[in-house]
């Protein structure tokens, strides 16, 4: 968290020191030498930093797009799991390589969203999905089931939902299980409060806060919901 | 400029590495204490100070004392898991735990009781450990406040049946779980994506090594001692250890005493094999005990298989071979040797295919082909050119070798022979495809290596009603491969029935497995009174066979009872993979029986909890404190170190970073948030970040062009 806190603005402060410099000894120049002889740095060499710079840049901007493009293109292949393994009853990859399986769809049908949710909290999973962290009950099961998801991808709407909103998870039995989101809270990752053995038919969904924060830190934002007695 | 660029080019490094140095429990090699750190779900393994293995052989049983001591290497209070395998078939059924100057005796639970009493304990600041079963094979023990500097030492005991081969005893004692290929994530807990959670503000790219070694090869460990008292009940042939040098003495009444020859690190199975002297092959053994009014005996009789003197049957094999990268170096040539080995016995006129696989695999021929010298001579070139590398992705090639071309062909044999280490840990996986796919395969599992996944190859040759065969280096090879084509091509004992005189008693394994040549029918048997006849029935090559015994003419032996209680938590998960009974309804068998028998299992967990509150912290560990009861065999100086502790460890490369273990100043109950929750992960992508730093450079890009321009005009 520190490393480029700290060292961003120190090299932002050290590179406008060296700017400064030149620029006094620019005057410098101009002060001591007849306007002949004026030779600031050529041309070539500050095309060649606005290349290079242009290069980076555009290396970072792509790096970022696309680990939202990638987390946009993942579900189109992970509902075509999902479905499947609500057909076949088994879990099902997405694709050949992935070291995780689509579990459930959640939805929520007031903001018009919905994403497939992956076993496991791990990055590789969450880099694609929601992710449901192990040791935690399946949605529909005894206990509080938790989901995480980036704040900038797939639970961006976390900052959306109100008390009283409907969320809707499928897990891969194909059963819905509707949920009323009861509150929200902001909590240490380490200090959730969430037990997973809570009595009770809960859902927990966690992300990042500042929910549009750039820095990653140890605070997340849970939202807490309870299944809602079947309408039948 | 390029400090920037090495800033973040070093952020994205460390987020590769920042697992390095951890481990989770799934990775363990070995028996180990695994310690929590500071990041959730990431362990670092403690110092091994010493492990035991202490077992006593009586006729058909073995019990083994299991003692293994740790060190809390910090100045606070941690918490431990430990890992580590015991033999498949085993019935544990007693912890032990000295912590300082404590005795702690685990309790038997149903699993989820165990759990809520040591978190409790846990949170109560009492010393507390749990003793659960992860696999048949595997088990994890958690420890809760463990003081400073203390040394903690674990006692486990369990009891298994010695298993007979062609005349062969063998006792196999696993000192490694093998790193698992975990095909899923769910085992592993790898909230790794703490993406600028890094400690290390240290930008340079040359200073991002991982803050510490990797504790698997660089954490102190010391070597295993092992003891064995070999009370075969028959006049002792040779005795052979298969993987080690062993000293043995003998000992009045024909028994023997044997011992590692020279210190050893856990590396490797340990292997005892034995034979009774010829003449003396016990043909019949019968071994009986009471607990709680009931009478448990287990019988064993090796049928005397006839030659066949018919022509034998027709086969249609199917090979399968791993090459993942689990199996590489030795255990790759053995897989080959034996592959080779099995295609030289085939008969021109059987049918066979190959298959491998790792995390991909490839079937050499469209169907089973007619054993020509050309076709096998093309196997082996295809065999030859192995290499060992990749995942092990073993479901496909099991559902590709099950796949049957003709599956009411009755004039061959359908055989599956599966060639591997094992090394997976979605075994539940495999014995569900199994089941359900079998048809009238048999199939024979060759284990292979230094520590093949035992669970995994006498379950799933129950499953595909076959056999198995440990094969653990190249000298090997031959012999046991032998073996197992003598059963592969032999016909077995098959409808193997036990019958009473009366009507209560109860048998396992249930439905009795069909035996092949050389193996023992081996049945337990629980009855309320013994007495009367047990009568065997089966077909042996075609022929009835029938045998009686009179149960009241049976030695005394110890631990029958268990042995009965575990082999039937056995019959009720098998009963469950193959779909005959519900999985609640095995649960409900199982605690049961474990309930009973004071036995672990999956359901059932041992608890113990120290009821007097944990000592000061800041006391250190002195010789007075230390039990006199400590394991007999044990030398003090040995266990704990001399004065001053320099345990006589053989120094690996590097030292243990305690910085990195999550401990307390204090036990547990002492803070405020002791009630566990759910860790929650990280859950920021640095997309936006990163698009930031790329809106800078473009920035800076302008602003350079600008200087270009003005450099020009200039």
């Amino acid at each position: 968290m520190t490393a480029e806190l700290d060292t961003l603005p120190a090299f932002w402060m050290r590179r406008s020191r060296r700017a400064r410099k030149g620029f006094r000894e620019f005057q410098l120049q101009t002060q001591a030498s007849s306007p002949s002889e004026k030779r600031p740095r050529p041309a070539g060499v500050w095309l060649l930093l606005a290349f290079l710079s242009a290069a980076l840049g555009l290396i970072f901007l792509g790096e970022g797009l696309w680990i939202k493009a990638k987390a946009e293109l993942a579900q189109i292949l992970l509902e075509r799991a999902f479905t499947q393994s609500i057909v076949t009853g088994k879990p099902v990859k997405p694709w050949r390589w992935a070291d995780t399986w689509p579990v459930a769809r959640i939805r929520v049908p007031r903001l018009a969203v919905s994403s497939i949710v992956l076993a496991g909290g791990s990055g590789q999973a969450l880099a694609f999905g929601p992710g449901h962290l192990d040791r935690t009950p399946l949605p529909g099961e005894r206990g509080t089931a938790v989901f995480a998801a980036h704040r900038d991808t797939h639970f961006r709407f976390l900052g959306d939902l109100k008390p009283g909103d409907e969320i809707k998870v499928t897990p891969s039995d194909g059963l819905t299980f509707t949920y009323e989101m009861t509150a929200a809270e902001i909590v240490r990752w380490d200090r959730s409060n969430i037990d997973a053995q809570a009595s009770g038919y809960n859902l927990a969904l966690a992300t990042c806060w500042p929910l549009d924060g750039t820095f990653s830190g140890p605070l997340r934002y849970v939202v807490h919901a309870r299944l809602k007695p079947s309408g039948l | 400029m390029y400090r920037l660029l090495l800033t973040l080019l070093g952020v994205i490094a460390m987020t590769l590495s920042a697992s390095a140095g951890f481990v989770s429990p799934s990775q363990m090699g070995t028996g180990a204490l695994l310690l929590k750190t500071n990041e959730p779900g990431k362990y670092v393994e403690a110092p091994r100070v010493a492990t035991d293995f202490d077992i006593t052989i009586t006729g058909p049983i073995a019990r083994t004392r299991l003692t293994q001591h740790f060190r809390n290497p910090t100045n606070g209070w941690i918490e431990g898991t430990y890992v580590f395998p015991l033999p498949e078939n085993a019935a544990v059924d007693s912890l032990k735990m000295v912590i300082g100057e404590r005795i702690i005796v685990g309790d038997i639970k149903e699993r989820q009781e165990a759990k809520q009493i040591y978190e409790e304990a846990k949170a109560k600041g009492q010393k507390a450990a749990l003793l659960d079963q992860e696999r048949p094979n595997i088990f994890t023990n958690q420890v809760a406040n463990i003081g400073p500097s203390e040394t903690i030492v674990i006692q486990i005991e369990y009891q298994e049946a010695i298993r007979q081969s062609g005349g062969l005893f063998a006792l196999r004692v696993p000192t490694v779980v093998a790193p698992r290929y975990v095909p899923d994530p769910k085992i592993v807990v790898s909230e790794n994506a703490q993406f600028y959670t890094v400690k290390d503000s240290v930008p340079d790219r040359d200073k991002i090594t991982p803050p510490v070694l990797d504790p698997r090869k660089s954490a102190p460990v010391n070597p295993l001692t092992l003891t064995v008292h070999l009370n075969p009940g028959f006049a002792l042939g040779t005795v052979m250890s298969s993987f080690h040098d062993v000293m043995a003495a003998s000992l009045a009444g024909g028994a023997k005493l044997i011992t590692l020859a020279k210190p050893e690190f856990a590396t490797r199975d340990f292997e005892l094999t034995w034979k009774p002297l010829p003449g003396a092959e016990p043909q019949i053994g019968l071994f009986a005990e009471t607990v709680n009014g009931s009478d448990y005996a287990l019988a064993y009789v090796t049928p005397q298989v006839q030659p066949a003197a018919e022509k034998r049957q027709l086969r249609d094999v199917v090979f399968v071979i791993d090459n993942s990268g689990s199996m590489g170096g030795p255990s790759m040539s053995q897989a080959k040797a034996s592959l080779i080995y099995a295609l030289d016995r085939l008969d021109p006129m059987d049918r066979f295919n190959v298959v491998r696989f790792d995390d991909t695999m490839d079937i050499l021929f469209a169907d089973t082909v007619q054993a020509s010298r050309d076709n096998v001579q093309a196997a082996k070139s295809f065999v030859g050119r192995l290499e060992a590398s990749g995942g092990t992705e073993m479901i496909p090639p099991l559902r590709a070798a099950l796949r049957d071309a003709r599956p009411d062909d009755q004039t061959t044999l359908r055989q599956v022979v599966f060639i591997t280490d094992g090394a997976i840990a979605n075994e539940q996986e495999m014995f569900d495809v199994l089941s359900m796919m079998r048809g009238r395969s048999r199939v024979f599992m060759v284990g292979i290596g230094s520590a093949p996944n035992s669970f995994l190859m006498t379950r799933a040759a129950e499953l595909g009603r076959g056999a198995y065969a440990m094969i653990g280096e190249g000298g090997q090879v031959e012999d046991r491969m032998r073996e197992l084509f003598a059963k592969l091509e032999n016909p077995a004992v098959t409808n193997l029935k036990a019958e009473f005189d009366q009507a209560q008693a109860e048998v396992t394994p249930s439905p009795l497995p069909d035996v092949y040549q050389g193996e023992p029918v081996m049945v337990l048997i629980k009855m309320p009174d013994r007495k009367g006849m047990l009568k065997l029935r089966a077909e042996v090559a075609g022929r009835d066979w029938t045998l009686a015994l009179p149960l009241d003419r049976a030695e005394k032996g110890q631990g029958i009872a268990k042995l009965w209680a575990r082999r039937r938590i056995d019959d009720a998960e098998v009963a469950q993979t193959m779909g005959t009974i519900t999985p609640e309804e095995a649960d409900k068998r199982i605690l049961a029986l474990a309930l009973e028998h004071h036995l672990v299992s999956r359901v059932s967990s041992l608890v113990a909890v120290d009821k007097t509150p944990a000592r000061q912290p800041g006391e250190k560990l002195t010789r007075a404190e230390i039990p006199l009861n400590l394991p007999a065999g044990w030398d003090y100086d040995k266990v704990f170190g001399t004065e001053q502790s320099a345990p006589p460890v053989l120094e690996r490369d590097a030292k243990l970073d305690v910085t990195l273990i999550a401990m307390t100043k204090s036990p547990v109950s002492a803070q405020k948030d002791a009630i566990k929750t759910v860790d929650l992960p990280q859950t920021a992508t640095p997309s936006e970040l990163l698009m930031l730093v790329g809106a800078l450079f473009t920035l800076l890009a302008l602003v350079f062009a600008l200087f270009a321009r003005r450099a020009r005009l200039a």
